[in-house]
């Protein structure tokens, strides 16, 4: 039995085309979602339109997936989409410790830490620990609210907006939003912070 | 502690009650997984092209077969535990090739039997009608562009999860609960570290399919989902970081009334 994951995939989807059960067309368009379509500028925009808009926040606190679907998203994995909100006394951070689910539609695929092993058993146990470590230190007065998303629900933190952005138009907020503060492991870019990955 | 890394597989010849599961999968506060968090800067997508070809692989013969994801996250929770913490792509390559033989769509052997360059000792079965049926779905379900705007709404109707339910939800806002302790039967959504303890409703989001029995392939009515908070201190005791609570979406089954 070969080990090479690349062989076996390989193999198995000719298995699967000769059967009539995949075609490369459709799989190919499946990576191509994965890569180009989805990806944490989604959410951003959601998050950006929630700082400057009111009435939008509420309803995106009340039902996520109907909120967004008023900027047109949605799609796999947030059929159920739930938005959290932090506030100077509450922080938001989501995991599943049961597997790796994750609001693909708004964020994308997870980051290789979001599925591993020592985050997902850690962030449930010691998540002030695991959010320093992370690089976001809070506050001991600040109650950190963690959301193990065990069903079909997906969570999607919606951060604090940053103190000197009040200039700021709704593109230009979008860009301050980064994929870890919409996990809850990190903050909004600073305006004039660098970018990053993360 | 409580078998976390006893073996897995269900032993032939008896039935499902006798099910060993490793529980390998169920991390939430298990001391064995600790370890720094691997934080990596500028991560690509997927970091091999063979990854990507897992998951479009996975999701599309999902479709096209109809296997739902509750049954695909019981398979792979059943690999071997050296198997399931081989790495997230190796573990959903191993549940497809185990879903497919399970399914008789792939013959025991045939894959290894192709990549050796043999004839395959025997060859799975795919019902053509089944396929024609399923290529509606994949329309809404994989033609993944993200969902114009016009199909939204009937994408939602197919794909969410609420179900008619024969009672009113047990439970409301601000009951007390306590999360059940009984041995898991199969597979189930009640992670382990909340076995047994108190919480509070405080969420109640309408009845929808419980994965313990869809993960069989049952149907059914629907059974209410609840967000029940449960605090540090009641989870992990006296060493609990001090102001911290866990929040989890639990079905109305796994929950009891404290008075």
């Amino acid at each position: 039995m070969t080990e090479d994951p690349a062989a076996r995939i390989g193999a198995l989807e000719a298995i699967l085309t000769e059967k009539g059960i995949i075609d490369s067309e459709t799989v190919e368009r499946i990576i191509s979602y994965f890569e180009t379509r989805v990806g944490p500028m989604t959410g951003a925009r959601v998050v950006a339109r929630a700082w400057v808009d009111a009435a939008f926040r509420e309803r995106l606190l009340a039902d996520a997936t109907r909120a967004i679907a008023e900027l047109g998203i949605g799609g796999l994995q947030a059929e159920h989409l739930v938005a959290v909100e932090n506030t100077p006394r509450t922080h938001n951070v989501v995991v599943c410790t049961l597997c790796s689910c994750y609001p693909w539609a708004v964020l994308g695929l997870p980051p290789a830490w979001y599925k591993s092993p020592e985050y997902r058993s850690r962030v449930v146990r010691e998540p002030r620990k695991v959010l320093a470590e992370m690089g976001l230190a809070l506050p001991p007065e600040t109650e950190v609210r963690v959301w193990d998303s065990s069903a079909e629900l997906r969570y999607l933190v919606v951060p604090e907006r940053p103190p000197g952005t009040e200039a700021l138009d709704e593109e230009a907020l979008a860009q301050l939003v980064t994929r870890d503060s919409m996990i809850g492991v990190g903050s909004p870019r600073a305006p004039g912070e660098p970018e990053s990955a993360r | 502690m409580d078998g976390r890394d006893r073996g897995c597989e269900a032993r032939p010849g008896e039935g499902s009650s006798a099910i060993v599961t490793s529980a390998v999968h169920d991390m939430g506060g298990a001391p064995e997984r600790f370890g720094p968090i691997p934080v990596e800067a500028d991560e690509p997508v997927f970091h091999h092209a063979w990854e990507a070809r897992v998951l479009a692989t996975t999701l599309l013969s999902r479709a096209m077969l109809g296997n739902n994801v509750d049954a695909f996250r019981w398979t792979m929770e059943r690999l071997p535990a050296a198997q399931y913490l081989a790495g997230y792509y190796q573990r959903w390559l191993a549940g497809l090739e185990r879903s497919l033989v399970d399914q008789s769509v792939l013959a025991p052997g045939e894959l290894d039997a192709r990549l050796a360059g043999r004839a395959p000792p025997a060859r799975g079965r795919v019902r053509p009608g089944a396929l024609r049926r399923a290529r509606w779905r994949r329309l809404v379900r994989v033609a993944v562009r993200p969902v114009p705007r016009w199909l939204l709404p009937l994408y939602l109707r197919i794909q969410r999860k609420h179900r008619p339910a024969v009672a009113p939800p047990r439970f409301a806002i601000g009951d007390r609960v306590v999360v059940s302790a009984a041995p898991a039967a199969g597979h189930t959504r009640r992670p382990r570290y909340a076995w047994g303890k108190r919480g509070t409703i405080v969420g109640v989001h309408g009845a929808m399919v419980l994965p313990d029995r869809r993960a069989r392939g049952e149907r059914g009515p629907g059974e209410h989902l609840y967000t029940v908070e449960l605090a540090g201190a009641e989870l992990w005791g006296g060493d609990a970081e001090p102001g911290t609570t866990v929040r989890l979406d639990l079905f109305e089954s796994y929950l009891e009334a404290l008075p």
